[in-house]
């Protein structure tokens, strides 16, 4: 009897670690969080302030948009490397038209962003899903022709001042502690960024939306035979990311106070990085926006630590490029061993 | 179906005859060479009809010899890489970093003796290669025995590579380099570039290589049909171990032919090479699913391509315009692929069987995706 307690006893603790482990791993980017935040603040008290936090929440807004656009991309099954491209044609298309012809206001100006995202979109979705053609090259290929118009036909000026309706937003802050004589502050931008954390969560768990994203990624054939319209879900992604693109292009901007369409160029290999590192499975079908914000958050805190520690930024991309190794290394080797052990199962099972 | 499928795996060398036949056939008489040969001729017309007097100018001619073998030998490369189903996007940093490696070997030799830094000049081009590799076998690691998709595995490797590079020179261009080696880059043998003879041998030796030889073979097969060639008893890792390798010698050559010509090194030369030598891959024929690829059309896919860069400045039109032509270029040829095979099944739409890929269908909705 008192075996079985300790069975029962040891089945719910590893029940419950489990649990805490998550679905994608959540659990131990969580610990490795910690963890990172722990080590540099030991090594560097000032780190352990809410002014740095602030700091790293601030600059994790635009990459976690990004993310949760790319997020959805990949539970699909597909790459995208053309979401700079369009965050950046989109912004700096909505701040020329609203400094060279009239200002539309916020709403106005994020209308404007958001309808040439979700056209740009559309363009990669038409491609991809229609001609079933792979989606890392098409959307290389579209990123060519983004940045190439953008450059060529909308301009290439440096738009140091931007529109007022804009600019009014720039130094708006959501929140402000002082502490230890230094003044923290927390971006408004913060409150869109959530929102579009929750809003994409809920997209995914509860809608059929949701549903077709992660059976197109698990399996194409197998998703279309269970009638989900394929062509049509693979369409909408790409519009959605689209539409987020542009969403964080328009943050961009105004948190910078700027607008070159230079801007954010080669900042996806990060954005996909993080969202691997978030436990989405580079072959579709599993990812989920918790571990994609705790995969932000590693990336940026690693990033403002080394910051801290005076590491070159050059070897920032190394870091990251290492990190990004090392978290789809394990995954590889975790599936490969799971995939062994059901094996050596169903050959027991074949045995008997 | 199923009978075929258990006809192959009860006399495996059968069925390895078979394909070797059938892949013998389409390497010879492949029609995307033809159709590419003309597409070279053709721009090169448009261009010489367009503005003959700068274009067809000698000097632009061999501009535009000089400055192909660099990306023609990335894009055999990348070929390379794609003919197994996979991609190798770290190629141009891999050309950087041994770039950088020779131009830094050469300046901490120099300091203490120039005449041996000069006399030196064959090693540290080897040197190069051999930085290649390394990295190529870094990668081949990662793909083959870790197991990582190459697209995840190479985006990696790329921004390691990079950022050693950047680190290494503090983001700053060099300019050591052996005297004899940039002399290398200007001369000419019967007023074809010698670093154009170069490009050509590479091109050979990868064709015969991959048309010719046993493991070239494997590795057409590995891209054709992974799950068949692993009952053909090919043992994949040290297949992709090998192309990884391989792509990565060619991406150390491609340094070396960088210095040769600028003759300077730096971490962020050829940022836009990635796109542009997938889109000549691409383009010359090779399949990003895998398993078919052909040299001759990566040949002349480069050579049109420099044709277009060469006639886009000559009709001053800007980089970014040529940028877009990449781009352009790049989604019509797939998408022309993808329409025309699905004209030649008929109008019968059918689910994508692995029995028969065909050559430049890109059924696969994301290549290098078997795991």
């Amino acid at each position: 009897m008192s075996t079985a307690t300790t069975t029962r006893n040891a089945e719910a603790a590893s029940d419950l670690l489990r649990r805490l482990r998550g679905p994608n791993n959540e659990g131990i980017l969580a610990l490795i969080l910690i963890g990172l935040v722990v080590v540099t603040s030991i090594a560097n008290p000032t780190f352990f302030s809410v002014p740095t936090m602030f700091a790293v929440l601030r600059n994790s807004i635009v990459p976690l948009i990004f993310a949760l656009g790319v997020l959805i991309v990949i539970i699909s099954g597909g790459i995208d490397v053309s979401f700079p491209a369009i965050a950046v044609f989109a912004a700096y298309s909505t701040v020329r038209a609203a400094g060279d012809i009239v200002d539309p206001g916020l709403v106005g100006a994020f209308a404007f962003a958001l309808a040439l995202g979700a056209l740009l979109g559309l363009l990669n979705g038409v491609v991809i899903a229609r001609f079933r053609l792979p989606t890392l090259i098409v959307t290389l290929g579209s990123q060519g022709i983004f940045v190439g118009v953008l450059l060529t036909y909308v301009g290439s000026r440096y738009v140091a001042e931007l529109p007022g309706s804009l600019a009014a937003l720039s130094k708006t802050n959501l929140l402000e502690v002082s502490s230890d004589g230094r003044n923290a502050f927390l971006h408004v931008m913060i409150v869109p960024a959530v929102l579009m954390c929750l809003f994409v969560s809920w997209l995914l768990r509860r809608t059929m939306f949701g549903r077709g994203v992660y059976a197109i990624g698990g399996d194409v054939e197998a998703a279309r035979r269970a009638g989900f319209p394929v062509v049509r879900i693979q369409l909408f992604i790409y519009v959605l990311v689209g539409m987020m693109a542009a969403t964080a292009g328009v943050i961009y901007m105004i948190m910078g106070r700027s607008a070159s369409p230079r801007d954010m160029a080669g900042s996806e290999l990060d954005i996909i990085a993080a969202v691997v590192l978030g436990g989405a499975s580079i072959f579709g079908g599993r990812g989920s926006v918790l571990g994609t914000v705790l995969g932000v958050l590693v990336i940026q805190v690693i990033g403002s630590s080394l910051i801290l520690a005076g590491v070159p930024s050059a070897w920032q991309r190394a870091a990251v490029g290492g990190l990004l190794l090392v978290g789809v290394g394990v995954q590889a080797v975790a599936a490969r061993r799971s995939a062994r052990h059901r094996r050596v199962v169903r050959t027991e099972e074949a045995v008997a | 179906m199923t009978s075929k499928t258990d006809d192959r795996t009860a006399t495996p060398m059968e069925g390895i005859d078979d394909r070797y036949q059938s892949l013998l056939r389409r390497v010879h008489v492949d029609r995307t060479t033809g159709r590419m040969l003309l597409l070279t001729v053709l721009t090169f017309g448009l261009f010489a009809a367009l503005n003959p007097r700068v274009f067809l100018n000698p000097l632009n001619l061999q501009n535009i010899a000089v400055a192909a073998p660099e990306i023609g030998v990335l894009a055999i490369a990348m070929m390379l890489a794609m003919l197994t189903g996979g991609i190798d996007l770290s190629l141009v940093a891999i050309a950087n970093l041994s770039a950088i490696t020779i131009s830094m070997t050469y300046t901490a030799v120099a300091k203490d003796d120039p005449g041996l830094a000069e006399s030196l000049m064959p090693l540290l081009a080897l040197e190069g290669v051999l930085v290649g590799v390394a990295a190529g076998a870094v990668n081949g690691l990662l793909v083959s025995r870790v197991g990582i998709t190459p697209i995840l595995a190479t985006l990696g490797t790329m921004q390691v590579f990079n950022g050693i590079a950047v680190a290494w020179t503090g983001g700053s261009t060099l300019y050591g380099l052996p005297q004899s080696l940039a002399d290398l880059g200007m001369s000419t043998v019967g007023g074809v570039p010698v670093l154009f003879l170069v490009f050509l041998l590479v091109a050979v030796a990868t064709g015969l290589f991959v048309a010719r030889t046993p493991a070239g073979l494997r590795a057409q097969l590995q891209g054709a049909n992974p799950v068949a060639a692993k009952f053909s008893g090919i043992e994949s890792s040290s297949v992709l171990m090998r192309t990884y390798t391989v792509a990565g010698a060619l991406g150390g050559l491609a340094g070396v032919l960088f210095i040769a010509r600028n003759p300077t090194a730096s971490a962020d030369y050829g940022a836009s090479y990635v796109l542009l030598v997938i889109v000549i891959a691409v383009l010359g024929g090779t399949n990003p699913a895998g398993g078919f690829a052909t040299v001759a059309g990566v040949v002349l896919a480069t050579l049109t391509l420099q044709v277009l860069a060469s006639g886009f400045t000559a009709m001053r039109l800007s980089a970014y315009e040529y940028a877009i032509a990449q781009g352009v270029i790049l989604i019509v040829v797939m998408v022309t692929d993808q329409v025309r095979w699905r004209r030649r099944r008929g109008p019968r739409r059918s689910a994508p069987s692995d029995a028969a890929v065909p050559p430049n269908s890109h059924q696969t909705l994301n290549s290098g995706r078997q795991s």
